[in-house]
């Protein structure tokens, strides 16, 4: 009973790393219909920059904000500089776009920040919390604070405030936001840098517990897409259901199973996924429009 | 002079120099150094037909290489198989992947289809460093012999590449005579529209399931050629870091054609080796330029998709058009 509590105590972490990284997927496809390959990539920048900011003797929480802030406006700026000039042309552009902006941010970050692991004092230090024989990290705590205030302030964002009711706007129909004066190519920069803030988060709260590097950015991406495609891409609390899902899934194989199935099983979820059901388990029809 | 005579003078230029090469450079290395550009060739030509013509992206070829290496090496180390048939089963194993992995591609939309490229590549590199009674893990797999045909064994650098560059002709021809005709126009219809080609009774599906079994098979080959020429393989040539190499070297090179992403190939492979090529290049500017090759390749990728997006082929076409 213990040794599944504690299973599923490390399911919900990874879980809510992925959910967050699920959703910097959905939030860049709700805006532009693609896929922004470099996602991952904010994920990392995130940990390292908040490693970057803690050694230059920034508190650990002004260092996170910093962290976090920079990567979303690498978002952003990426966003300017790349896809703007090729938004609503070939979506194939916008792939290779992408994946380019990915390799460069991983080089970015292999030539500033060195190719050593790097790692993060956790934010409260202390022993372990204990709950009917499983141990659960304060860290943990911490990422599941994190995600939890970063849905909440999601939804928020989207329901209450006028921004993201444009956000919402714009992705629902483009034209139609703009004939109501919305400035839809800013909601496009806004939904990058969102995107990368979310993925930054989650690389950031996980660095004190598995380090972090500039290059576990690609391996992060596949997992989180896999995690927004399980719940059906463009749809916010899928995708953070996804996460958690393929979390969970990943640490009762690699627990009961073999150690090996845990980076496997994010694959293969992500391989029948789209073999079987490309919009999702909980997405509609998904028939293209002519 | 017509466009069509230049064109042929080019080719018979370009096959004369790099069938004759291994008689004007004796060196060991260099020409090592040239048939890796052959085994590269391989597989860019066939990631060509399915990008630059087909229009569907690939990130995960390496693990097609990485297949039909693996398939070779087993066949011939583990199991004492004939050389030329270890090769005939790798293309076969990988032309098989290929059409599995083509199976999402006919409903899915370009960047689902990226992804599932994806996932398979890394599925494979996991598969690769696991299956280590078969790959021997991540210390890699060695002793593969090198190629052989009854008695005659190819062991000299120049037999080898020769070996390597034959097959490249091969594939070129064959590539070259697909986009010439009826499953070219059929292609590249489909990468302007995937609607407009159905609506014109293109076999979308046939087609796209073509393109990916054909460049599967070229990129398995390439990798089984790689085994027994080197002898040696591990996982980490087979990476998706090697995928979105090739893919770059394709985008690069341009769509539409073949001749693009061949220089491309050539002067990008060439690149990484640059101090051997160069006799008067200090090391330190060979190890800089080592050092910033990927973020060439990202840069130069988001430069030709901003600014030129068919690439090399496109720039040689402008040039010829306004002169």
């Amino acid at each position: 009973m213990a040794e599944l509590l504690q299973f599923v105590i490390a399911g919900l972490k990874s879980g809510s790393i992925y959910a967050l990284v699920a959703l910097g997927f959905t939030i860049v496809y709700a805006a532009t219909g693609a896929i922004n390959f470099a996602q991952g990539e904010f994920y990392m920048l995130g940990g390292m920059l908040g490693v970057w900011f803690v050694s230059l003797g920034l508190p650990v929480p002004v260092a996170a904000l910093c962290a976090v802030v920079s990567a979303a406006a690498a978002g952003a700026l990426f966003e300017l500089a790349a896809v703007r000039p090729i938004a609503g042309g070939d979506p194939l552009r916008i792939i290779i776009v992408t994946i380019g902006g990915s390799v460069v941010l991983r080089q970015l970050a292999l030539h500033l920040f060195g190719p050593d692991e790097l790692t993060l004092a956790s934010f409260t230090p202390g022993p372990s919390i204990r709950l009917f024989g499983a141990a659960i990290e304060r860290q943990t705590l911490w990422i599941w604070a994190l995600t939890l205030v970063a849905v909440v302030g999601l939804v928020i964002l989207y329901r209450r405030t006028a921004f993201g009711k444009a956000m919402r706007a714009t992705s629902l129909r483009r034209d139609a936001a703009r004939l109501v004066g919305i400035d839809a190519r800013a909601m496009v920069t806004a939904s990058f840098a969102l995107a990368a803030g979310l993925g930054a988060l989650a690389g950031l709260a996980v660095t004190p517990l598995t380090q972090t590097a500039f290059d576990v950015g690609a391996g992060i991406g596949v997992k989180g897409f896999s995690a927004a495609i399980l719940g059906g891409l463009g749809n916010p609390i899928a995708a953070v259901g996804g996460g958690l899902v393929l979390g969970l899934l990943e640490s009762l194989a690699a627990g009961y199973l073999d150690p090996i199935y845990k980076d496997a099983i994010s694959l293969i979820v992500l391989l029948a996924v789209l073999f079987l059901r490309p919009q999702g388990l909980l997405g509609g029809s998904g028939k293209e429009k002519v | 002079m017509s466009s069509r005579r230049a064109r042929a003078i080019v080719i018979v230029i370009s096959t004369l120099t790099i069938a004759l090469l291994p008689l004007v450079v004796q060196d060991r290395f260099l020409l090592k150094i040239f048939t890796f550009v052959g085994l590269n060739a391989l597989v860019v030509v066939g990631i060509s037909l399915l990008f630059g013509y087909a229009g569907q992206v690939s990130l995960g070829h390496a693990g097609f290489v990485g297949l039909g290496a693996y398939t070779a090496a087993f066949l011939v180390a583990r199991l004492d198989l004939p050389w030329l048939l270890a090769m005939v089963a790798a293309g076969l194993v990988t032309a098989l992947g290929g059409m599995v992995l083509a199976v999402p591609s006919l409903r899915l939309k370009g960047h689902y289809l990226a992804m599932a490229t994806l996932g398979f590549g890394e599925l494979m590199t996991l598969g690769f460093k696991e299956a280590d009674f078969v790959t021997g893990g991540v210390n890699g797999f060695s002793g593969v012999p090198f190629p052989s045909v009854g008695a005659l064994v190819l062991d000299t650098p120049q037999q080898l590449y020769w070996l390597v560059w034959s097959v490249v002709g091969v594939a070129l021809l064959l590539a070259g005579n697909i986009v010439a005709s009826r499953p070219g126009r059929a292609m590249r219809a489909l990468h302007g529209s995937e609607l407009g080609a159905q609506a014109s009774g293109v076999d979308v599906v046939g087609v796209k399931v073509r393109a990916f079994v054909l460049s599967a098979t070229f990129a398995g080959l390439s990798g089984a050629l790689y085994a027994s020429i080197v002898g040696f393989i591990s996982p980490s040539l087979f990476t998706t870091a090697a995928s979105v190499t090739f893919l770059a070297m394709a985008v690069i090179g341009g769509s539409n054609s073949l001749a693009g992403p061949l220089l491309s190939v050539v002067l990008l492979t060439l690149l990484e080796y640059l101090d051997a090529l160069v006799p008067g290049i200090s090391r330190t500017t060979a190890e800089v330029i080592q050092a910033y090759q990927a973020d060439i390749y990202g840069l130069a990728i988001i430069a030709v998709i901003l600014f030129a997006p068919s690439g090399l082929a496109g720039m040689w076409r402008r040039t010829r058009s306004t002169v």
